[in-house]
């Protein structure tokens, strides 16, 4: 199950280790982001770097790449100590870091890209000669990649490999990823890590992060975890389960449950569906389609969960759900109701929730107070509206309910909330949503952000509307989530249904080999559940 | 016949103000600073060459002064958007006032005089004797030649054709993108602003040397405010900019030429066309090709402070 | 805090240069505080210089708080001078209907002027702070047109003026008319409906994030395009009660850049009712003193000047008040 672990054939004994990292500190107003941190990496090893969000792990890998600089602590390269001012300085050491949000510039080709800000570039250059550069350095590395292709028509994965390629052409020997298999298939992630394991063959170095427990025990060598900006171990990775590493992580025994199983008090199965896609297609903000033909259908007392890989048409697909964006064909019933058409408003007044992929964008207007965004759901209505009239001190009392409700501490309700940190702006909206869906909600990548005791919760929250017979419509990309949550998956891919599996029967493999776009050999269950 | 070639000769004239402030914002807006100050920097530009060339009579040192005062203005710019990372649109609107403000109390004592020494035409041997295109190509002054040919071509060849161009424009496309690859974000978009500001306040100085040429309160007259838009309507570059200024010469040129026959319309009325032909051609680019589009797109990151160190 | 520290720097500022142009900067402040203060002429001045000022600034503030930069108050507000001055030269009728036919007219010519720069910007997302902007000068060349030319007073001597308006807003106070009180009035009319109404709080959130007001439902285009529209009609207002109230008459520099300091009102006012009116007499005691100075060689322009100092400190105090600036040590080699 775990990797081979690196013996030190091939590395002569007192090597130093590629990196060393001594009593890092790091400190944000109000945040302690790492403390006395150290950490060491091998050559010829996968390190690992596991912990929750808001650990700290991608505030330590920008230290050590330039972005940040430390407020305490040793940066020590081949067993020199070195301190990085800025990116420039990380990268002549041999270091390169591929982040989550790919730095690169979307209106211009890959060569433009892998040949930005690099000495080796010829003082003047045409597009001709810089392409024929990058398909030379493609092939030498391995790496597929279309060198005249804009950035932004590309894939998500085909964006990452031209990121490792920029990294790999500077001559990196240790090689930091972010969070790599977020946007990738399992299949995907399968060949990224054959790739890494080649790199780090020639005496390289690979540091990844990642929260994924599977992955981590799956393709690591060490593993380091992180908790609350401190290192709490480092650990060989045949050495550790995937309770010991949850358990570091948390800091406690944590299950995570399997909550599809129903009390008797539950509400049953509804006999008609409360939300239903036929056929429907739509596009996206650049006009190419984005659903292709979609057709679902989702059930009062049930959750049915949408798999996939981000970027396959989830985004447009929650949209569509939610009255956000017109179809450009097909039918939307809700309640047995023709809905094709209608504004989100009105989705909104039926009893249609939505927790939005990005609450800061979407979900909330950042300069207004708290309590304005607290009603932005209910204003229309008393008693924070009379007629025309708009009540202040009756949203302010609102906005107090919902902030009690979701155990959010509010010093003031008139400030911005964008003062509120990104968890508590995640539950407030959470809350206000879980208030309006009174039929239906739909939840778009809920956990982003969130740390496991706050997924746990918000997992709780879903089971209950669940219970009193709503219809919980789930968008996630951690596939241990749906599985533990969903009584029917639906994975999408470019668009389409690939399949809607049983969550009780399926297993990550099935639903790994319909995200990458091939269909099971097992019949697809029907569009309706039985 | 003549009054073609005449129309031409006033249209290229008269579209170099706007050409030399249309480039000089290109290079600041490439990197991601838009400089709304360009009014205030022409202003400023073309008092100080007046006041040179009143007390020395060259106008090339005028024309040197301007350049230099709208650099050191572009750095005080630059230190406030770069470095301090300042609302870009407040600070520019208050260069503008400040520079037009400045302009006008310091202009004073040169109101209506007209200058003591200019950029005057200069007639290229045979060439300028060419019908036609002779009077209006071969016959100008020299920084026609400057503004028209060397510098849209120079700006084009680095900012496309170099290594040094790739990273500039990627400053103002994805400016984490640039760091992240070793590139000085910060160094990038303070010299090309203060570069952009200083060619701003040359515009001006060709405004009171070459094509006025003397100084009036007001003689700027929103000239900087339809060249920031034609850099828009130009797709942020150097060699359309030129171009759309020209267009707009012709337009002004159409206007003077009115005056001159007696058309039945009132100057003031005439005067009002370059500005409704700005809004007209601001429109435009919307309602273009997507693919067109594309290309002509502002800087992604146009207008943002960058902040490296951010949680 | 920060804003009263942007302003007393570029007062400093100023008075630096003054005095190092040799003017003596102790002594004019302290003229123009006796000139301004210390008699009932100075307050009147003042008070006239408000009541548009309250206006432009109403009017800017209004369109940022839907998110829309109106730069073309000084366009708009010729515009209303336009008409107001078209509306009492040539409709024949009693003050009492005339003037009211006035008012609206200033405003529908404001709505007017702001038009296409907001089909523009709320269809094809064209930038309204340039589209405005590029109309305040056919603003001032209308109004200098028809002051020079077919409106020219016949009467008079004066080359660039109309005829008296035979119709004015009636005075409360010397030579302060009604305007004054009305511009305060609807400046808290709008905060209320802001405030309190619903949808004032559409508006508010609309402006704040174009995509939560989709998701609430809201129609963010037709919000957009209603307050900006209001927001040309109230600088077309100040331009009307301009000519009505203080001037009588259309010339070509009946804004002393009214529409210009407006901005700079707005943005001091940082979205508060209270904020646009301090803001407002801020910069009418600023203007007047401007005024006051001419005979030292200070002129409307320098007026000019200071303001846009007073703006660029202030939105340099704005960004520092944000963040700490900690340098960074390079690297040791």
């Amino acid at each position: 199950m775990s990797a081979t672990t690196n013996t030190a054939a091939g590395r002569p004994p007192g090597t130093p280790p590629i990196v060393l990292l001594k009593g890092i500190c790091k400190y944000f107003p109000g945040v302690v982001a790492n403390q006395s941190i150290d950490l060491e990496v091998l050559s010829g090893e996968i390190h690992a770097l596991l912990g929750e969000n808001g650990a700290g792990k991608s505030t330590l890998m920008n230290i050590l790449t330039g972005i940040y600089q430390p407020d305490a602590g040793e940066i020590i390269v081949d067993g020199y100590a070195k301190a990085f001012a800025s990116p420039v300085e990380a990268i002549a050491a041999g270091i390169g870091m591929v982040h989550q949000h790919f730095k690169l510039v979307h209106a211009f080709t890959v060569a433009e890209n892998i040949h930005l800000g690099w000495g080796e570039t010829p003082a003047r250059i045409s597009a001709q000669e810089l392409e024929a550069r990058t398909a030379e350095l493609a092939s030498a590395l391995n790496l597929a990649v279309k060198p005249d292709a804009r950035v932004e028509d590309l894939s998500t994965g085909e964006q990452q490999r031209v990121e490792i390629l920029r990294v790999l052409a500077r001559r990196a020997r240790l090689l930091i990823l972010d969070e790599p298999t977020a946007v990738l298939t399992p299949s995907e992630a399968r060949e990224l890590f054959k790739a890494l394991r080649e790199f780090v063959s020639r005496g390289n170095a690979v540091v990844f992060i990642s929260h994924k427990l599977d992955e981590v025990l799956e393709s690591s060598d060490r593993i380091t975890v992180l908790r609350g900006g401190r290192k709490v171990a480092t650990e060989e990775t045949g050495n550790c389960t995937h309770q010991s590493l949850a358990k570091l992580m948390v800091g406690h025994e944590i299950v995570l449950n399997d909550l599809r199983g129903r009390a008797a008090s539950a509400a049953s199965l509804s006999p008609q569906a409360l939300l239903s896609l036929h056929e429907v297609s739509a596009h996206d903000d650049l006009g190419n389609v984005a659903l292709n033909g979609v057709s679902l259908e989702v059930r009062g007392g049930e959750i049915l969960g949408i798999a996939g890989v981000a970027g396959n048409g989830q985004k447009e697909l929650s949209q569509v759900l939610t009255g956000m964006r017109a179809v450009a064909s097909g039918r939307i019933e809700v309640g047995a109701k023709d809905f094709t058409g209608k504004s989100a408003e009105q989705f909104a007044a039926f009893g249609v929730g939505h927790i939005p992929e990005d609450r800061l964008h979407s979900g909330l207007a950042p300069a207004l107070s708290v309590t304005d965004n607290a009603v932005m759901r209910e204003y229309k209505k008393p008693p924070v509206s009379v007629g025309s009239w708009f009540r202040p001190r009756a949203a302010t009392a609102l906005a107090e309910t919902i902030a009690t409700a979701a155990s959010v501490a509010v010093p003031d309700f008139g400030m911005p909330v964008r003062n509120l940190s990104g968890g508590n702006q995640q539950r407030l909206v959470t809350r206000r949503e879980m208030r309006i869906a009174g039929k239906v909600l739909i939840a778009a990548y809920p956990s982003r952000g969130l740390d496991v005791g706050a997924i746990n919760t918000m997992m709780r929250y879903f089971v209950e509307l669940r219970d009193a017979g709503c219809a919980v419509v789930l968008i996630s990309e951690e596939l241990e989530e749906l599985l533990n949550l969903s009584d029917r998956i639906a994975v999408m891919f470019h668009g389409r249904i690939m399949g809607i599996v049983d969550g009780t029967s399926t297993d990550i493999e099935e639903v790994g080999l319909l995200m990458g776009g091939k269909p099971t050999t097992n019949p697809p269950l029907s569009v309706a559940a039985n | 016949m003549d009054i073609i070639a005449g129309l031409l000769q006033t249209s290229i004239l008269a579209g170099g103000v706007l050409a030399l402030a249309a480039l000089g914002e290109v290079l600041s807006e490439r990197v991601g600073v838009v400089n709304l100050g360009v009014e205030g920097l022409m202003a400023l530009g073309a008092i100080t060459a007046i006041a040179i060339v009143t007390a020395s009579p060259n106008p090339v040192f005028g024309l040197i002064g301007a350049l230099g005062v709208g650099f050191v203005v572009g750095m005080i710019f630059a230190s406030a958007t770069v470095v301090l990372r300042a609302n870009q649109v407040l600070c520019g609107l208050a260069l503008t006032l400040m520079g037009t403000g400045l302009a006008a109390t310091i202009g004073k004592a040169y109101s209506g005089m007209p200058a003591k020494a200019t950029f005057a035409p200069v007639e290229i041997p045979y060439l300028s004797e060419l019908p036609l295109l002779g009077r209006a190509l071969f016959t100008q002054n020299i920084l026609v030649y400057l503004i028209y040919l060397v510098l849209p071509v120079a700006l084009h060849f680095i900012m496309f054709r170099t290594r040094h161009g790739l990273n500039l424009r990627a400053v103002g496309e994805n400016p984490a993108a640039a760091d992240a690859a070793g590139i000085s974000v910060q160094k990038f978009r303070f010299w090309y602003v203060a570069a952009g500001s200083s060619l701003a306040a040359g515009a001006g100085a060709y405004l009171t040397l070459a094509f006025v040429p003397s100084w009036s309160e007001g003689v700027v007259a929103g000239r900087g405010w339809i060249a920031v838009a034609l850099v828009i309507f130009a797709g942020y570059r150097p060699i359309n900019a030129v171009l759309a200024a020209l267009l707009f010469g012709a337009i002004t040129s159409l206007g003077f030429v009115g005056q001159a026959r007696n058309w039945p319309i009132a100057a003031p009325i005439l005067s009002m066309l370059p500005y409704l032909g700005t809004i007209a051609l601001i429109i435009m680019p919307v309602l273009a090709w997507h693919r067109v589009r594309r290309l002509m797109a502002a800087p992604a990151a146009l207008g943002e402070p960058y902040y490296r160190d951010v949680r | 805090m920060a804003r009263g520290l942007a302003i007393v720097l570029a007062l400093v500022c100023a008075g630096l240069v003054l005095g190092a142009a040799g003017a003596n900067p102790i002594a004019l402040a302290s003229k123009v505080i006796q000139s301004t203060f210390g008699s009932s002429f100075g307050l009147q001045d003042v008070s006239l210089l408000v009541t548009p000022l309250i206006l432009t600034g109403l009017a800017v503030a209004v369109a940022l708080k839907v998110g829309a930069w109106n730069i073309g108050a000084e366009g708009q507000f010729y515009a209303g001078a336009f008409a107001a001055t078209g509306i009492g030269l040539f409709i024949p009728g009693p003050t009492v209907v005339i003037l009211p036919l006035m008012f609206v007219g200033g405003a529908l010519c404001g709505v007017l002027w702001i038009l296409i720069p907001t089909l523009a910007r709320a269809y094809a997302g064209v930038s309204e702070l340039i589209t405005t902007l590029l109309l305040n000068f056919v603003g001032t060349l209308l109004a200098y047109y028809v002051s020079t030319g077919p409106w020219l007073d016949p009467g008079g001597h004066a080359l660039g003026t109309t005829a008296r308006v035979p119709h004015s807003v009636p005075e409360i106070w010397g030579d302060v008319h009604w305007g004054f009180p009305l511009a305060i009035m609807l400046t808290l009319v709008v905060a209320g409906v802001l405030n309190f109404t619903r949808w004032g709080y559409e508006v508010r959130l609309a402006g704040s994030n174009a995509q939560a007001a989709l998701y609430a439902g809201i129609p963010f285009r037709r919000h957009l395009i209603t307050v900006m529209l209001l927001s040309g009609a109230i600088a077309g207002i100040a331009g009307m009660l301009e000519v009505a109230g203080t001037v009588h008459r259309l010339q070509g520099g009946i804004s002393n850049n009214f529409g210009y300091l407006g901005i700079m009102v707005a943005v001091l006012a940082r979205g508060s009712a209270i904020g646009v009116l301090a803001g407002a007499a801020l910069m009418a005691v600023i203007l007047n003193s401007g005024i006051i100075l001419q005979t030292q060689g200070i002129n409307t322009s320098t007026v000019l000047a200071i303001t846009g100092l007073i703006l660029f400190f202030t939105a340099i105090g704005d960004e520092l008040a944000h963040y700490r600036i900690v340098p960074i040590e390079t690297a040791k080699k």
